[in-house]
């Protein structure tokens, strides 16, 4: 197992956020979270990465508690988080960016290669290396910011809502790289609000309701499932149904 | 908020007992002492209605004293009753507050800050060029100069201070600037209307600086004009604020009587280094009890509960 | 118009200590969001320092550049280490407060500690070139206060080229974009803290040095130079060093345009006015980002 959660509790002051949360990804595998907003996704992930200390409960990576290594180092590890709303260095360049990626020793003999491999993924990033990245679109910070956490080499990819405020055909593109990435050989844990699609893509999907697992199964399985297609799949949550 | 009224009545019980003092003990150095503590508790917590309720750090607020203290001596020295003289001094600093107020506010954090205290050094500035010279009282009024006089208008000045924000902090006004400072477009959202709300903890703060100043120049013989535009009034009401707790209503009284006590007996015992102790003692409670000394009574009761529960 | 251009040559040359000043304060105010309402004092120890080893050892105070900016760099290493790193723990409402109160404090005991140790006496450093002056036209610049100009810009530039070429220079950067996105992409984000401040430290003393042997220095210039800092920091907003650095190029001519129209007294005001004005217009400053 490459990343194993045990029984996660996490709050915010007083405000419980997640109870006994319990999951796990395989290397290779491709897992989705999913749940409606405010259901404690991004605090999981927040737990996960480092940017939010738990009250209970066990983060193993690989084995080794992750609750006992510093946040910073957690990248060096193998896993990168691809924040919600990019969280970019404003100030700086595409390439200034994506070069900070890989600021982890692990990564940084890997720099040139790894930004090769993030610019073929993304060619218009390339023309736009020395473009300041506030100045990009909604989907090319999208694309920096995914590039940024391939630089680190990781060996699971996590993202909190990479399809928030894209339009549609950049949403499958960013799709489309995860599945190319993970072609080769990097596990991907994909908070993600576009239900349909996360379940197309995913081997298997958890879901998160009220900071608690309520559902497990393979992606495929889910789709078909009647509570996710009433909860998530009716015309109330696909937006591509409504009629405004 | 029972928490602030109870405090309020601590404290009033307090100054009524200090009402006393100079048909007890008529000594000059304690109505001297007593005097100092009384106007920090004022200036402080003119300023704690700006930083700890409103939560913005106001560096100019000398400014508001200075204005008081100019207009009420000017007007004073004139011939005008002193009580009128301080109202119009508390009315200068008010108008001032006001003209600003529209463009300070535009600014947030660190930069209202130190707007600010570009705006105090204007004026600290421009009346040192002004009035160069240093003012002194009349003969006569030194004369007839009583201090006992001056330290009971210090005591009701407190008291109305102390009053003034116990009624603020427990009032709906108080709710909604402390909603403001905590999120300004929830607040405003809720129907909070931030504009009247600052304007409102604005006047209330600059009337007690400018009284407060007004204070000031009606108890000191001779001083230069340009004195109490200096920032360290502002700092020192900021220390006192910080130290006894800011956003509390007993904080700045704590941190007043502790402050002064505290430079008093640093200055006698210690004469050459009592700065230099008096810096360290800042940077030590800085450190260890940033919520000062409101916070440390806090812990020592939770401390004395859980060990009395043994 | 003659007494006009001069006072603006003598401007622009302390607005480039002023911007230098700045600049160290912009750095650790951007990176920490801290205030360092000590940074003054900071620079008068660098003023000291130069000027001890100009007076005890006969160093040439461009030359004890080489020995005082890396004190000040481990100054800053070990005042943040000691203090400021504990204040970044918390929020950023909290952090202010507590930095001032912290800053306050150490600036106190700065003063007290100088004025006990060398006295209140004003100090300068005279060398042998000090009184050599270049003429242009009818304009009279001082030799020392002309060197000292370029060197602040060369330190600025310098810092830029650290901020930029440098790994952790790079890193600081982007701790003062986004810290958790720091610490996501694999960046110790405390050591960022340490390195910037102690960075803005040192600046701090190089600044001091040149302030010893341009002017004069004593214990009380700390809070002068603290609020020239704060207000050209203001004024240029964060982001930009080259930027902070022409906003106290700025501050130093307009001071020097209102002495020269207002007469000396007023020096100070007018600047302070423009400074309130540029705020109020815009309140991210000249310069500055959002």
């Amino acid at each position: 197992m490459l990343l194993e959660i045990l029984g996660l509790d996490a709050a915010y002051g007083d405000v419980p956020a997640l109870s006994g949360v319990a999951l796990s990804v395989e290397p290779g595998e491709i897992v989705a979270l999913l749940g409606p907003n405010g259901a404690g996704k991004t605090t999981l992930l927040k737990a996960i990465a480092g940017l939010l200390r738990p009250r209970a409960g066990t983060v193993l990576w690989e084995g080794e508690d992750l609750g006992r290594v510093p946040s910073h180092l957690i990248v060096e590890r193998g896993l990168a988080l691809v924040p919600e709303g990019r969280r970019l260095f404003g100030s700086m360049t595409v390439e200034e960016n994506l070069t900070l990626g890989a600021f982890a020793p692990r990564a940084r003999n890997a720099q040139g290669a790894n930004l090769e491999r993030v610019y073929a993924l993304f060619p218009i990033l390339r023309e736009r290396r020395r473009q300041i990245v506030r100045l990009l679109s909604g989907g090319q910070q999208q694309m920096v910011s995914v590039g940024r956490a391939l630089m680190s080499s990781p060996r699971l990819l996590m993202l909190d809502e990479p399809s928030l405020g894209l339009a549609p055909l950049m949403v499958q593109a960013i799709l489309d790289v995860l599945v190319e990435i993970n072609r080769g050989g990097v596990a991907v844990f994909l908070v993600e609000q576009n239900v349909r699609a996360a379940l197309t893509l995913a081997h298997r999907a958890y879901i998160l309701e009220t900071g608690r697992i309520v559902g497990e199964g393979g992606g495929a399985e889910l789709l078909q499932d009647p509570h996710v297609r009433r909860a998530y799949l009716g015309p109330l949550a696909a937006p591509e149904y409504f009629v405004l | 908020m029972h928490a602030e009224r109870r405090w309020a009545a601590v404290i009033l019980l307090a100054f009524a007992g200090l009402a006393l003092v100079p048909l007890a003990a008529p000594r000059d150095d304690t109505l001297n002492l007593l005097f100092l503590i009384l106007l920090s508790v004022t200036l402080a917590q003119s300023w704690n209605i700006i930083a700890g309720y409103a939560g913005q750090v106001n560096l100019g607020h000398a400014a508001f004293f200075g204005l008081g203290a100019l207009v009420t001596r000017t007007l004073w020295i004139g011939g005008t009753p002193v009580l009128v003289a301080m109202a119009a001094g508390a009315g200068a600093a008010v108008a001032f507050a006001l003209a600003i107020g529209a463009a300070a506010f535009r600014l947030r954090g660190a930069y209202f800050a130190i707007g600010t205290l570009a705006l105090g050094e204007i004026l600290r500035i421009t009346t040192g060029n002004v009035l160069a010279e240093i003012s002194t009282l009349p003969a006569a009024a030194i004369a007839g100069y009583r201090l006992t006089l001056r330290y009971y208008l210090a005591l009701v000045l407190a008291a109305l201070a102390v009053a003034v924000v116990a009624a603020l902090a427990t009032s709906r006004l108080g709710l909604g600037i402390t909603a403001l400072r905590e999120d300004e477009d929830a607040a405003e959202a809720s129907g909070v209307n931030a504009l009247r709300l600052k304007l409102t903890a604005l006047v209330t703060s600059t009337t007690l600086a400018g009284l407060a100043g007004g204070l000031f120049a009606y108890y000191h013989i001779s001083y230069y004009p340009q004195h109490p535009f200096s920032p360290h009034w502002t700092f020192d009401a900021l220390l006192v604020t910080y130290i006894g707790g800011v956003g509390t209503l007993h904080g700045p009284v704590l941190g007043a009587v502790f402050y002064v006590f505290l430079k008093e007996y640093l200055a006698t015992r210690w004469v050459d280094l009592h700065l230099l102790i008096f810096g360290a003692l800042f940077i030590g409670g800085g450190l260890l009890l940033p919520g000062g000394l409101v916070e440390a009574g806090g812990r020592l009761r939770r401390l004395l509960r859980s060990t009395l529960r043994r | 118009m003659i007494i006009l251009s001069q006072q603006l040559v003598l401007g622009f040359m302390i607005g480039g200590l002023y911007g230098l000043a700045a600049v160290g304060l912009s750095l650790i105010f951007g990176v920490l969001k801290v205030l360092n309402v000590a940074h003054g004092e900071l620079i008068m120890l660098g003023g000291y320092g130069a000027y001890w080893l100009f007076a005890l050892l006969g160093f040439d105070p461009f030359a004890s550049l080489l020995l005082v900016v890396p004190l000040s760099l481990l100054l800053g290493l070990g005042l943040y280490c000691a203090l400021f790193g504990f204040v970044v723990r918390t929020d950023e409402e909290t952090r202010i407060k507590n930095s001032l109160l912290i800053g306050f404090g150490l600036a106190l005991a700065l003063h007290a500690l100088a004025v006990k140790l060398w006295t209140a006496d004003e100090r300068g450093i005279t060398t042998s070139y000090a009184g050599s002056v270049l003429i242009v036209g009818h304009l009279a610049i001082p030799l020392v206060r002309l060197a000292s100009l370029a060197v602040a810009f060369a330190l600025i530039a310098a810092l830029h080229l650290l901020l930029t070429r440098w790994r952790w220079g790079r890193a600081i950067r982007a701790t003062a974009d986004d810290w958790q996105a720091a610490l996501l992409t694999g960046i110790d984000v405390r050591r960022a803290y340490l390195l910037a401040f102690a960075l803005g430290t040192g600046l701090a003393g190089a600044a001091g040095t040149l302030v010893s042997v341009g002017y004069s220095i004593s214990p009380s210039i700390g809070l002068e130079w603290t609020l020239k800092a704060l207000i050209v920091v203001v004024l240029a907003g964060l982001g930009s060093m080259f930027g902070t650095f022409v906003g106290g190029l700025f501050l130093g001519l307009a001071e020097a345009a209102s002495a020269a129209v207002f007469g000396g007294p007023y020096r100070e005001v007018v600047g302070l006015v423009i400074i309130f004005a540029v705020l109020v217009a815009r309140p991210q400053g000249l310069f500055g980002a959002r």
